[in-house]
């Protein structure tokens, strides 16, 4: 079961993430690396307490089983949503930026809003 | 350009501040594992059997309705920014598609949609809910509108119309949180009856909720995809 | 090692493949195996409300706003660098040799043809991340030829020519920035000596009054658009087209309204 493996994996991603987002040029590909950071906080956040011989939460039957905890599931069950809802808005502000200076090239758009701001 | 120089060095405080955090809480949980049987008695006592969904429709559903709220921003931020010009739909515009494509969708949604609702509607039964629900609800509709052109499908299904529903789901999802402080009762109270557990009619509000939120996410993310269509390949 | 632990490896390396993906399109897919590969893993940790939300959204709804976003469908975008008389912006208006060419391409696909000017550099890298579908602008055969991009057929014969101010020292180098400061440069009195194709040469020899000492190089060379090295289907269809107005006479009759 996912334990520490998880907690591992989570931080490598993590440092993956951080890493695309300042290397990486392209603003698409740098959501991506943010969204693969906000998915390596949830898979953190899930697998803190996940131990060996859990069952998923659900009340089966009257006598109780060693249940997973389920209070961080529900509260990343929101990150993934707004995740989503936030990509959908940074997209069109790309594709605005897009509309205006024709690249999705950091390192040109500084450059670009550079030049428009000395003339 | 200090900035840029720093920005390495950021980057490396922020990956070991998580690795902090998380190392910090990771020894935490042997000793605290005893909240799961907490959380199992407020399900319990919601006659929900999944716990996940009594949590966040139970004790924390003042979160999830401000999560709904902060959906429904976004998707009001992309229908702003993203126009949609009527006059400049042509009729060239539309993805030619295989007649295979198109015959494999017509089988495919209508169980994509049903398994949406079956998800959304037994939400506090087995795994699912409102948010997962109305996604699959949603990537049905996707798949509709890549098999038989957008435009077809958005003439059928036109945002005005349905716009009224998306905020009547909304006014009705905050009435219905707000009932019990508005009867004067505190915030959480449960104002329909447990019922039996493994029921369909069980689990008090959440079922209600489920749909409500169903209905906001499958309605915001097809306006999102929507608009998205209309705008392709603009970046 | 128990399958898990396979599993989060697995994990791992899928997201180093996604990002370090030149081309958007495969970063993007890349990232919607990483989401499935993460949803079984929640559904392993025991979360499976997690695991299906995050497959609903991560794997399914948001890979395909992704897709929408950058996908080109009805369109053929082209990255280019302005040259006078090959393809040219003024007061909004795009026209050209290289223009009329391409689209007539466009239309032989049944596309729309979307142009975005750039300096001379960026033309090629926006071919290679796909954020264009082809290159050009005054791309020589031989001395523009990149690896790991495709050259189509030359559309059009030119040569080399070593062009100097008669006071510029030194040897000439190949010239690789934009047409209009170099005539800037020129008519504000620089001295300058650079090696142009015919093109920049007649429109830096049209916009200066100034003295050139021209010398033609040997050898020729033809004009042609760069496509990404994975895009021999859309090089298949520019040349066919181009061989077809070739054949008809068109490509002269273009050439004659726009060079003579």
């Amino acid at each position: 079961m996912v334990g520490w493996q998880g907690v591992a994996a989570a931080i490598v991603l993590f440092g993956i993430g951080t890493l695309g987002l300042i290397l990486r040029r392209d603003l698409v590909v740098k959501l991506l690396a943010l969204g693969l950071v906000n998915s390596s906080v949830i898979l953190a956040l899930v697998s803190l307490r996940a131990r060996p011989n859990l069952v998923p939460p659900l009340l089966d039957g009257p006598t109780p089983q060693a249940l997973a905890d389920p209070l961080p599931q529900g509260l990343v069950l929101s990150a993934i949503v707004i995740n989503f809802a936030v990509l959908a808005v940074a997209l069109v502000f790309v594709m605005r930026l897009v509309e205006r200076y024709h690249t999705t090239d950091s390192t040109r758009l500084e450059r670009r809003t550079h030049d428009e701001e000395e003339s | 350009m200090t900035w840029r120089r720093a920005m390495p060095w950021a980057a490396v405080a922020v990956v070991a501040a998580f690795c902090g955090l998380v190392l910090s809480q990771f020894g935490l949980g042997q000793e605290r594992a005893s909240d799961a049987e907490l959380w199992m008695r407020a399900a319990a006592s919601l006659g929900a059997r999944n716990v996940v969904s009594a949590i966040i429709l139970g004790v924390r559903l003042l979160d999830t309705l401000v999560e709904v709220i902060v959906f429904t921003v976004a998707v009001l931020g992309v229908r702003y920014f993203l126009k949609i010009q009527e006059e400049s739909t042509k009729a060239g515009e539309e993805i030619p598609e295989s007649p295979l494509v198109a015959a494999s969708s017509a089988i495919l949604l209508p169980g994509i949609l049903m398994l949406g609702a079956y998800v959304t509607v037994c939400g506090h039964l087995s795994p699912g809910g409102g948010f997962s629900g109305g996604a699959i609800a949603a990537s049905a509709l996707l798949l509709a509108a890549a098999s038989l052109g957008a435009e077809r499908v958005s003439a059928r299904f036109a945002e005005s119309r349905f716009e009224r529903v998306e905020w009547g789901a909304l006014a009705i999802l905050l009435l219905v949180t707000l009932a019990p402080a508005l009867l004067g009762r505190a915030v959480t109270t449960d104002l329909l009856p447990a019922g039996v557990r493994g029921n369909l009619a069980s689990g008090g509000t959440i079922l209600p909720y489920n749909v409500l939120i169903s209905v906001k996410v499958f309605l915001g993310s097809w306006v999102i995809v929507h608009h998205f269509l209309r705008h392709r390949g603009e970046i | 090692m128990n399958g898990v632990t396979a599993l989060l490896i697995l994990l791992v390396l899928v997201a180093g493949f996604a990002l370090v993906q030149r081309r958007r399109l495969f970063a993007i897919l890349g990232m919607s195996v990483f989401s499935l590969l993460l949803s079984a893993v929640f559904l392993l940790a025991s979360a499976p409300d997690v695991a299906i939300t995050e497959a609903a959204i991560g794997a399914a709804l948001g890979t395909f706003v992704y897709v929408l976003a950058i996908r080109k469908t009805g369109r053929l975008m082209v990255a280019a660098n302005d040259v006078p008389g090959l393809l040219h912006e003024e007061t909004g208006v795009l026209s050209g040799f290289e223009v009329d060419v391409l689209r007539r391409v466009a239309a032989a696909s049944g596309l729309e043809l979307v142009v975005g000017l750039m300096s001379r550099d960026e033309v090629e890298d926006a071919v290679r991340r796909g954020e264009a579908d082809v290159a050009a602008g005054g791309i020589v055969e031989s001395p523009d030829a990149q690896p790991d991009l495709l050259a189509t057929e030359p559309h059009l014969a030119t040569a080399q020519f070593t062009v100097r101010t008669p006071s510029a020292q030194g040897p000439s180098a190949i010239f690789r920035g934009e047409v209009g400061d170099l005539i800037d440069a020129v008519r504000g009195g620089d001295e300058v000596a650079v090696d142009l194709d015919l093109a920049r040469l007649l429109a830096l020899s049209r916009a200066t009054p100034r003295q050139l000492e021209v010398a033609r190089r040997d050898g020729t060379a033809g004009y042609v658009f760069l496509v990404a090295g994975e895009r021999g289907d859309l090089l298949q269809r520019v040349n066919a087209e181009i061989d077809r107005m070739r054949r008809a006479g068109e490509l002269d009759e273009i050439a004659r309204r726009h060079l003579s």
